[in-house]
């Protein structure tokens, strides 16, 4: 028992849970309102949408890369996805399949033409935010889709209690990535690539095939974040995924990933976004300008990326 | 133009006209004049005074941006905070003439050393922290676009004085924004730097390969810091430019944190041959990388392709450019076995 406590206590996201309940104790003291159940309702709506774009990039990190365009594929695929229901009038489950698709296509994309010209990851996805974010301008030419059917608005509305309906989708993508990670051999070829792409290859990984279906599986997170940003607000936004690109960093550093790849956590990165969400609400609750929410974020990744860099050199002093 | 590391030496006249035939900025050289005549042919309207000042009014910017990622590239890292410390300094600048008065040139220095601080902070964080510039810089574009936006309350300065403004409208022979000229002088600076001081030297030695050069006693964290703080100063004077050109200083002028300047920073650079590695430099590509993508964008825009679908392009080009220069890599190096 004490064994496994210890265990517990020495894991990447124990500090992270006591943060995050020192500070929803101390928020709840402040101002009660934060627990009421409308607010617990927006709280989680926020979570459900940003998990889902934290997760896109940490699959990325955990391979030793970036995605730049986490934010645009998000965008693309919403504007999709409400365009083909009011433009084609397509059912809802088959924008939604379209909407999968189309997000595995980009990743499909990026993940080749990465792994074939051995360019980093950094600058081609650069270039693909581009491209997808300019297909969707070029298409909405910035205008919403505005009617977007009934049943999409009222699952996006849609709770019991203090919990909405949209919670499902983040939490069957959660508990995906943690088995992909801690189960299956996929999750672990990932995370070889990630560590030593070379002696990944020795071992008889077949690094091209991992790396290809991370930037699918990072695509196909972030096209669902589209997808609930598209109910949640009701209506096919061209802007949606543009303000992604720090959040999707700052949780998993926040949940103790190496950005070098090879190391990341499921559960860190979630309470990551926990953090990102209690702050968001702490500034609104509290009456704190808003425009603070950028520079604590930034603030956030520094003290996190300094801290993972201790915690590194303590752990490489220690061995 | 500096191209360390892949001179053969052999200074026979043929080798070296084949050299410089088949480098970077003679292939953009070429595509140039074919994109300026294409576009001159199909639109009249392209080669007009009118078009052509607020063309080399872009170029100009469009090149410094290009400069400010450039010094920091070299180095091996990159700077995603360029248009944060753009805005930032250019809406210092601003506050400093409208609200306090300052006068013209006292308050476009005060702003370009602010951007050069941003940007020491930048180079101090990554050698203390020991994390890939990325990481940092992604932090501070958000940090320094909070802390401008909280400060400024997100309202523009538009009553910039009258000389301020004006700079914006110089015009050489009637069609050549002020805009070119300041951008080329820069240009001219950077290159004697890189070629010709010391210090210029010392960052793309330590690019090219950390270990000789610190082994050769050169403080590689003193050449990261430089790097970046001369990037940072760069973004703000393509910040202070941007803002004689719409006559305002603009909390959004480069886009959600900054993120607008991104591509431009990185296509000119590229495009001009100047590695993502690092050790490889290129004043002049980087000045024909922008004016490229500047003539692509209005000539575009000309054409009535609708500017909803510039972006795309851009990034199409991007992607075509950076795939083209590994190709060559590949080829020249089987070139290299077979032989």
């Amino acid at each position: 028992m004490t064994e496994r406590l210890r265990a517990l206590a020495l894991a990447d996201w124990f500090g992270l849970l006591l943060v995050v309940l020192v500070a929803g104790t101390a928020l709840a003291f402040m101002q009660p309102a934060f627990l009421s159940t409308y607010n617990i309702y927006v709280l989680l709506l926020s979570f459900s949408l940003w998990v889902l774009v934290a997760l896109a990039q940490m699959v990325i990190i955990a391979i030793g890369q970036m995605n730049l365009s986490v934010g645009a594929i998000g965008g693309l695929v919403a504007i999709t996805f409400a365009g083909t229901m009011q433009v084609w009038g397509l059912p809802i489950p088959l924008a939604i399949v379209f909407g999968l698709l189309l997000g595995a296509l980009c990743g499909l994309f990026n993940g080749v033409i990465t792994h074939v010209s051995g360019i980093s990851a950094f600058i081609i996805t650069l270039a693909t935010l581009s491209i997808f974010k300019g297909i969707n301008i070029g298409i909405t030419e910035a205008q919403p889709f505005y009617h977007i059917p009934d049943a999409v608005k009222a699952f996006g509305a849609a709770r019991v209690g203090g919990v909405p309906y949209m919670l499902v989708v983040p939490v069957v993508a959660i508990v995906g990535v943690w088995l992909l990670f801690n189960r299956m051999v996929l999750g672990r070829q990932i995370l070889a690539v990630g560590a030593n792409r070379h002696a990944a290859e020795l071992s008889g990984i077949r690094v091209g095939r991992v790396v290809v279906i991370a930037h699918m599986l990072s695509a196909v997170l972030a096209a669902s974040a589209g997808m609930l940003a598209v109910a949640r607000l009701q209506l096919g936004q061209p802007t949606i995924g543009d303000d992604w690109l720090i959040l999707s960093f700052a949780a998993p550093v926040i949940g103790g990933a190496i950005l070098a790849g090879g190391h990341v956590s499921v559960i860190g990165t979630c309470l990551g976004v926990v953090i990102v969400t209690l702050i968001n609400n702490a500034l609104v609750l509290l009456g704190i300008d808003p425009f603070f929410v950028q520079l604590l974020l930034g603030a956030l990744i520094l003290a996190a990326v300094i801290l993972n860099r201790w915690r590194e050199r303590r752990r490489e002093a220690f061995a | 133009m500096t191209r360390q590391g892949d001179t053969g030496g052999r200074g026979a006249l043929g080798a070296e006209l084949r050299s410089i035939l088949a480098s970077n900025q003679f292939g953009l050289a070429l595509l140039i004049t074919g994109l300026i005549a294409v576009f001159a042919t199909v639109n009249p309207g392209f080669a007009s005074p009118f078009n052509l000042f607020s063309l080399t009014r872009v170029m100009g910017i469009d090149m410094v941006i290009g400069f400010s990622m450039m010094v920091v590239l070299v180095t091996g890292g990159l700077n995603l905070a360029v248009g944060s410390i753009g805005v930032a300094a250019a809406m210092l600048g601003g506050y400093a003439m409208q609200v306090q008065g300052v006068p013209i040139l006292p308050a476009m220095a005060i702003a370009l050393a602010f951007g050069g601080f941003l940007g020491w902070i930048n180079g101090q964080l990554t050698v203390r922290i020991g994390v890939h510039s990325f990481i940092v810089t992604l932090a501070t574009m958000s940090i320094f676009f909070g802390a401008m936006i909280v400060l400024t309350r997100a309202e523009a300065f538009n009553a910039l004085p009258r000389e301020f403004v004006d700079l914006g409208r110089l015009r050489y022979f009637g069609f050549v924004s002020g805009m070119l000229p300041l951008a080329l002088l820069v240009g001219i600076g950077l290159w004697v730097f890189f070629n010709r001081t010391s210090l210029g030297r010392e960052i793309v030695a330590a690019g090219a390969n950390i270990r000789a050069a610190e082994l050769s006693g050169i403080r590689i964290a003193r050449t990261v810091v430089v790097a970046h703080a001369l990037s940072g100063a760069l973004a703000a004077l393509a910040g202070l430019m941007l803002a004689a050109r719409n006559g305002a200083a603009l909390p959004s002028m480069a886009g959600h944190i900054g993120m607008g300047w991104l591509l431009p920073a990185f296509l000119a650079p590229v495009l001009g041959g100047t590695l993502l590695t690092g050790g490889v430099i290129s004043v002049l590509g980087t000045a024909l990388g922008a004016a490229m993508v500047t003539i692509i964008t209005n000539g575009l825009l000309q054409l009535q392709v609708g500017e909803f679908w510039v972006q795309m392009f851009l990034g199409l080009v991007l992607l075509a450019a950076v795939l083209l220069d590994r190709l060559r890599g590949v080829m020249a190096e089987r070139r290299r076995q077979v032989r």
